[in-house]
């Protein structure tokens, strides 16, 4: 019976309705299209270089010139940015800064007179003009010079809350005052979904707020947790060496890297162009500005010390497989609910620590058996005081 | 309780009112005044709409935006002993013209942010003043000069040099006279590139000048023993100890030392069963003069008198011919008999600047046999060598132009010398002007160049503070500035340019190294000593002065009738804060409460309530003094009748805060008389001025209802029954029953005790807190409204008759209760209690409700009205009255505390980041905590060691054996809060 009517007075009211939201749809996005097509219109000048100049090398980069070419092209290798995919080859924005401030015949002899293995293999048959090969560079000189293009904001879920948002409007206007929908079970119910649903975004959007888990970042340099820590098996403590004494583990300082780098200047992948990185820090004096990945907020006092020393802890059971990751990743996502869920379950050293023997109850307990292990909560590891203050 | 104690005036007449029903206008008329600030205020409930639409939409904004890209940027090279992310500490020497401390600086991640005392020190043995403690605000100064200058413009280090350097030669040629004038110099190395510069420059003299001047003692030891010298004294060695205004555990020469030394022979604990007397006899209510046993208040001008008469009274007792002296206005005959009695193992000390008064300060001590138990003369105290006759002539000789070049090394004369205009006037005269400052300073506007020296943080140094006791000092931190040590400057300037690191090395092989013993090479005695930060020769002087007691004599036969007791008198004082105003532009010390008034952020003329009922005064009544002022008045109990004591080092202009004016300058009212300045003068005309100043008071708020907080004994009633004045304790543990069992902590209890007979209320705690816990600064306005953060309070309380009461004194700290009222009423559980025992407070769970801050029994709890760190997400809430929330002020804050934002509570925590550290340190060592181990800010700091700290579950610990004293009790604890903070009663050796 109420399928039937639906059926009956739906279309018409749903037409009113959908034409509306998709009319503020369009508007919305209008708007939006509008202000990125603005950003385009600048021309810009490179010193006597026109703009055509510089297009006309991005063609060559991106393989749509020369028209009849027998070799791969330059962005068949070579990201424009970085991206998500991993490729260890220097896209063309690390590639633009390298050679900024250097001279065409330099980049020339780069490309085309390559060094190390794994240019040579890539680049052996590799032809261009010099005429193309210096738009090439203008091109990359301009990129290094305005940087990547802004990309848009990802308006879907943006454009869902507002659509949500209309439909509780609608809702609402329709139950106070228009009453076209016959049975106010339909209006209440779209009302209560929507807005369900609406809260739900929110909800997820604020507990997600500060937190970043599986936030995996590009890197100034591609390095390899995976080639480092797993295929040569280097301990984790050899580079992030303060990890048993201070609250920090510590970010390998420049010269660490040098310890085997002075001789290793070539990887298989990333041929020398990764590695010439950190040389060059250490000849320039300019630490590289790594980008942090775990990150607690300032109101929580974390010790590596605490947990890697006293704790005993692998390093795995919070940083996840890190042997395996290329591009090093976020796995837990460090929120407060999953520090205590470890604290409700982990043994404490109680025995093995001479610290514990003030803990004279606990130790009584454990004598007369009514405990068979005493976890991190037992000793007051859930108290505020602990990791706030 | 019998007697009755009160806080302020305020209160005692409230009790008045209250006592006789009258309406409490006082209090309605406070609040009235509140109501009406807050509207001029501007915020109205359409401001707080707006501002909450802006948060909404903030939120809203943060919440589409995201996450920030933190980087993480490694050493290039890293330091091997520096640790990301772990504090080193550093030896170091603070010394400021004034105040002597062997220090540790904390420095983390390139930054001092705290300093504590260097319990190797045989002077200051780890203690610490608040000056000390405040200093490392001072390295963080937006006022610091921070390149070198030539008439307002920056210039190069090389352009200044080129500058000065052809006009001093250009003096030197013409046989004209350069002056360096310099606060005393306690460091040998400094002194020796001064000679080298003398000596480059045939006819430059280098001439000392103090603020605080001890010249009369200088004057005296030179008349007395044929040596200007200010003597060690030790007042551990003395049994009775009397004091002329000689406020030797707040200001007078080296107070931490003193503070030491005096509460070594006070102390109950530990099996003690003695302690010294201090009698005191002053004019205005002093640190030391509240502190005393016995309290004798005399008018300033009487002071020489009554120790003519001290010391005849004395020699009659000692069968010698007495002469003829005017009557004392107080009865000295107990006093003289007390003394007598003690000979040998006494003290007789002055802080008057007045030579004729130090004789005979000197000839009763020489009577008593004091010279050699209780005072040195063969070891010197260095500080304080500026003889004020040479001051005087340098300005005449500026004045006539025979001065042609004037360096003023870290000293501030336009501002704190007397006769400041007479000074800048003669500035004119002369060619050359350079300006070596460390601080932030006046001088500089009237100078041709400045050359800014480092901070002591910042720079090499050493410091000589007595015969044989060297310190070194240590950079902690690169220079912020482009500043250069000043040495470096006159050496430069004296023709060897070398670095005065290399240049104190030096010094210290030729000069230091061949007094030491058993040291292989330099190099090790170098570094053995850096990292202890003292050295001791155990050197004396050489030649042992003899007394001579002619001068002492003369003065006793000459002494003349007294003044009347009509006029009106006016001392200035220095207090344990500002001090001389050197420190003026730090935060820390003009938020600081002045131990007696309990005010902050102002200088006042203290007057006696019987004279001002007579004169018809009430506090912030402004009044001028001469032509002084205006000054508001407070009423101040223990002010002699018609005496009025004003505080020196204020009014220093945009210092402290921004672009104001803390207090005003009573520097001009010094005076000098027979060669030496005067710190006070008779005769004074004073006039009532329309209108009233509202003064910043801490001790009007937190009043705890006259219950009984302090307990307090003699020190007879104490050996017949240790547990005298604490008798209700025993009484009230019987009626302390509760229908919940009582928590047992297993593992760790911590707990706090406070020897009340130990705290001299000093403030250093206060100050120490404040820059462990990252503690605001909320500026003058906000404490009139009672928003002060402080952590640790010091509640001073006043005894008896308010013409001449007596003081006690209690630090208050958050009592971390067992059974914490805080914590049941807390709507979101943000404070809870640990299984340590620990009243814990969780910021980021904290929404501002201020239930727990009216359950507290204790006033403990402190809310952030405004963001006063720049702690906030949200521009508006910001607060900032000091400039506290600027980049560079911001570097002191410390990196292990939460930097609290506007709206939530926040309270002692027994310094938890501590706790947690040192816990950590005995877990990787794979072994127990050791007792002592763990020591809060406020106990580092305490130069009375009155703060003990430790696991109250460990029976062998200190702190377990202090609550197992009789003395010990809680505070409120017929509440049956069960506090884990103990006081141990006062027990004051005074006949009943």
């Amino acid at each position: 019976m109420s399928k039937s009517i639906l059926l009956h007075y739906f279309p018409m009211r749903l037409k009113t309705f959908i034409s509306l939201v998709l009319l503020s749809f369009f508007l919305c996005s209008g708007i939006s299209l509008t202000a990125d097509s603005s950003q385009d219109d600048s021309e810009e000048f490179v010193e006597d270089h026109s703009h055509a100049d510089i297009q006309r090398g991005e063609r060559f980069f991106k393989g749509f010139l020369p028209i009849t070419r027998d070799f791969e092209s330059c962005v068949s290798c070579h990201n424009i940015y970085k991206s998500d995919t991993l490729n260890w080859n220097p896209s063309a924005m690390d590639i633009a800064v390298k050679f900024a401030g250097k001279d065409f015949s330099e980049f020339q002899s780069a490309v085309m007179e390559p060094d190390g293995v794994k240019m040579e293999a890539s680049h052996k048959d590799f032809k261009i003009e010099e005429v193309d090969l210096k738009k090439v560079k203008l091109y990359l000189d301009d990129l290094a010079l305005t940087g990547p293009s802004p990309t848009g904001p990802t308006i879907t879920q943006i454009m869902l809350f507002i659509l949500l948002g209309l439909l509780i409007t609608f809702a609402l206007l329709d139950l106070i005052f228009f009453h076209k929908i016959r049975y106010r079970v339909v209006s209440v119910l779209i009302l209560v979904v929507a807005l369900g649903f609406q809260v739900k975004m929110v909800a997820t959007a604020a507990i997600d707020l500060g937190r970043s888990q599986n936030y995996e970042p590009d890197q100034p340099i591609k390095f390899s947790h995976k080639i480092h820590a797993g295929q040569n098996k280097i301990d984790c403590k050899y580079c992030h060496f303060t990890v048993e004494n201070s609250k920090s583990a510590g970010i390998p300082p420049m010269d660490l890297c040098l310890n085997c780098h002075t001789l290793v200047r070539e990887g298989t992948r990333s041929g020398k162009f990764e590695i010439a990185k950190v040389i060059e820090a250490n000849e320039k004096q300019m630490p590289v500005e790594w980008i942090r990945v775990h990150s607690l907020p300032d109101h929580v006092f974390f010790s590596h010390a605490q947990h890697v020393n006293a704790g005993k802890l692998d390093c795995i059971e919070c940083h996840g497989d890190v042997i395996e990751m290329d591009v090093i990743r976020q796995v837990q996502d460090l929120s407060m609910g999953w520090c205590i869920d470890c604290h409700r379950t982990k043994e404490v050293q109680f025995a093995n620590n001479n610290f514990y023997e003030s803990y004279e109850k606990l130790h009584e307990q454990i004598k007369s058996g009514k405990i068979n292990k005493v976890t991190v909560d037992m000793i007051g590891g859930t108290d505020c005081m602990k990791c706030h203050y | 309780m019998t007697e009755k104690y009160y806080k302020s005036m305020d209160d005692l007449i409230y009790d008045a009112r209250k006592a006789s029903s009258e309406p409490e206008a006082g209090d309605r008329k406070s609040i009235l005044q509140m109501k009406q600030e807050s509207k001029s205020d501007n915020s109205s409930r359409r401001d707080f709409l707006k501002l909450f639409g802006f948060t909404v939409a903030s939120a809203a904004i943060a919440a589409s935006c995201k996450m920030p890209v933190k980087k993480a940027i490694p050493f290039l090279i890293q330091p091997e002993n520096i640790i990301p992310g772990e504090a080193s500490y550093f030896a170091s020497t603070f010394f400021d013209g004034i105040d002597y401390s062997s220090i540790l600086v904390k420095v983390r991640d390139g930054r001092p942010i705290k300093i504590e005392g260097n319990t190797l020190s045989p002077v200051t043995f780890g203690g610490t003043n608040a000056r000390t403690q405040a200093s490392v605000l001072g390295l963080y100064d937006n006022k610091r000069h921070k390149n070198p200058s030539f008439e307002g413009k920056e210039i190069t280090w090389e352009e200044a040099d080129g500058k000065i350097l052809p006009l001093l030669d250009s003096i030197k040629i013409r046989g004209g006279k350069v002056v360096i004038l310099s606060s005393t110099i306690i460091s040998p190395s400094t002194k020796s590139a001064i000679q080298e510069f003398i000596a480059a420059y045939p006819g430059a003299e280098h001439i000392q000048y103090d603020v605080l001047s001890a010249s009369g003692i200088l004057k005296a030891n030179e008349k007395t023993f044929g040596q200007a010298f200010i003597p060690s004294y030790n007042f551990g060695n003395a049994e009775l100890i009397v004091s002329f205004d000689a406020d030797f555990l707040g200001t007078w020469l080296s107070p931490v030392e003193y503070t030491k030394q005096y509460m070594k022979n006070r102390r109950l604990t530990d099996g003690q069963k003695t302690m010294s007397r201090l009698i005191y006899f002053e004019g205005g209510m002093s640190l030391t003069g509240s502190n005393a046993d016995e309290r004798y208040q005399i008018r300033p001008s009487h002071e020489k008198i009554i120790i003519a008469d001290l010391y005849n009274e004395l020699k009659r007792l000692n069968g010698q011919q007495t002469a003829t002296v005017p009557a004392s206005p107080v009865d000295v005959k107990s006093v003289a008999a007390g003394l007598f009695d003690k000979k040998g193992k006494s003290l007789v000390v002055s802080g008057s600047n007045d030579v004729e008064t130090q004789l005979l300060v000197n000839a009763i001590n020489e009577l008593l046999g004091n010279y050699g138990s209780s005072i040195y003369t063969d070891v010197h105290l260095k500080l304080r060598q500026g003889n004020d006759d040479d001051m005087e002539r340098l300005v005449n000789e500026m004045e006539s132009g025979k001065v042609e070049g004037l360096i003023l090394y870290d000293v501030n004369p336009a501002y704190d010398y007397p006769q400041a205009e007479k000074f800048v006037k003669a500035l004119k005269n002369i060619q050359l002007k350079v300006s070596i400052p460390i601080l932030a300073e006046e001088t500089s506007e009237h100078v041709h160049y400045v050359c800014p020296d480092h901070h002591y943080l910042e720079a090499w140094n050493d410091a000589e503070i007595k015969s044989g006791s060297y310190s070194l000092a240590q950079p902690a931190i690169r220079p912020i500035f482009k500043t250069r040590a000043a040495q470096e400057s006159l050496l430069k300037w004296a023709g060897n340019p070398i670095d005065f690191h290399t240049y104190i090395r030096n010094f210290w092989e030729k000069n230091i190294f061949p007094l030491s013993e058993g040291e292989t090479s330099f190099e090790n005695f170098w570094n053995s000593k850096l990292h202890d930060g003292v050295f001791v020769t155990g050197k004396k002087e050489n030649k042992v002065p003899t007394y001579s007691g002619e001068s002492a004599e003369t003065v006793l036969a000459q002494i003349t009738s007294r003044s009347g007791n009509d006029s009106i008198e006016l001392s200035l004082y220095s207090n344990v804060s500002i001090g001389t105003g050197k420190h003026a532009n730090n935060p820390w010390l003009q938020e600081l409460p002045d131990p007696v008034t309990k005010i902050c952020w102002d200088n006042y003329a203290a007057v006696s309530p019987k004279w001002a009922e007579e004169m018809g005064f009430e506090d912030a009544q402004l009044i001028t003094i001469n032509d002084f002022g205006p000054i508001p008045v407070v009423i101040q109990p223990g002010q002699e009748y018609k005496t009025i004591s004003v505080a020196l080092g204020y009014g220093r202009p945009n210092m402290g805060a921004p672009s104001e004016t803390v207090g005003k300058n009573a520097f001009p009212l010094v005076q000098t008389k027979n060669g030496t300045k005067q710190y006070w003068l008779g005769d004074v005309k004073i006039e009532k001025v329309p209108g009233e100043y509202q003064l910043a008071r801490t001790q009007t708020h937190h009043s705890m209802e006259g219950r009984s907080l302090i307990r307090e004994t003699t020190l007879d009633q104490y050996l017949a029954n240790p547990a005298s004045g604490n008798e209700m304790r025993e009484e009230l543990k019987k009626h302390l029953k509760s229908l919940y069992e009582q928590k047992k902590f297993d593992g760790f209890h911590w707990g706090m005790a406070i020897d009340l007979n130990s705290c001299t209320g000093c403030n250093a705690c206060v100050v120490s807190c404040s820059a462990e816990n990252n503690v605001p600064v909320v500026g003058r306005e906000q404490v009139i409204k009672a928003r002060e953060m402080h952590w640790i309070r010091i509640d001073r309380y006043y005894k008896g008759d308010p013409n001449n009461p007596e003081v006690v004194r209690q630090p208050v700290m958050c009592q971390h209760c067992d059974n914490a009222p805080c914590e049941n009423v807390c709507p979101v559980a943000a404070t809870t209690h640990s299984n340590e025992g620990v009243n814990q407070m969780a910021y980021n769970r904290c929404i501002g409700t201020r239930y727990c801050n009216n359950n507290c029994p204790y006033k403990v709890r402190r809310f952030n009205f405004y963001d006063y760190t720049g702690a906030d997400a949200l521009q508006g809430n910001k607060k900032d009255p000091t400039e506290m929330t600027t980049d560079l002020r911001r570097l002191v804050l410390n990196p292990d505390v939460t930097v609290r934002a506007k709206g939530v509570i926040e309270k002692c925590s027994f310094c938890m980041q501590r706790i947690q550290e040192k816990k950590l340190t005995a877990k990787n060592e794979n072994r127990q905590l050791k007792d002592g181990e763990l020591v809060p800010a406020c106990a580092q700091a305490c130069p009375a060691d009155a703060i003990v700290f430790g696991d109250l579950n460990n029976k062998e610990s200190r702190i377990s054996k202090f609550f197992a004293d009789e003395r010990n009790y809680h505070l409120l604890e017929e509440l049956h809060t069960l506090p884990s903070v103990g006081y141990l009663t006062r027990v004051k050796n005074k006949s009943i």
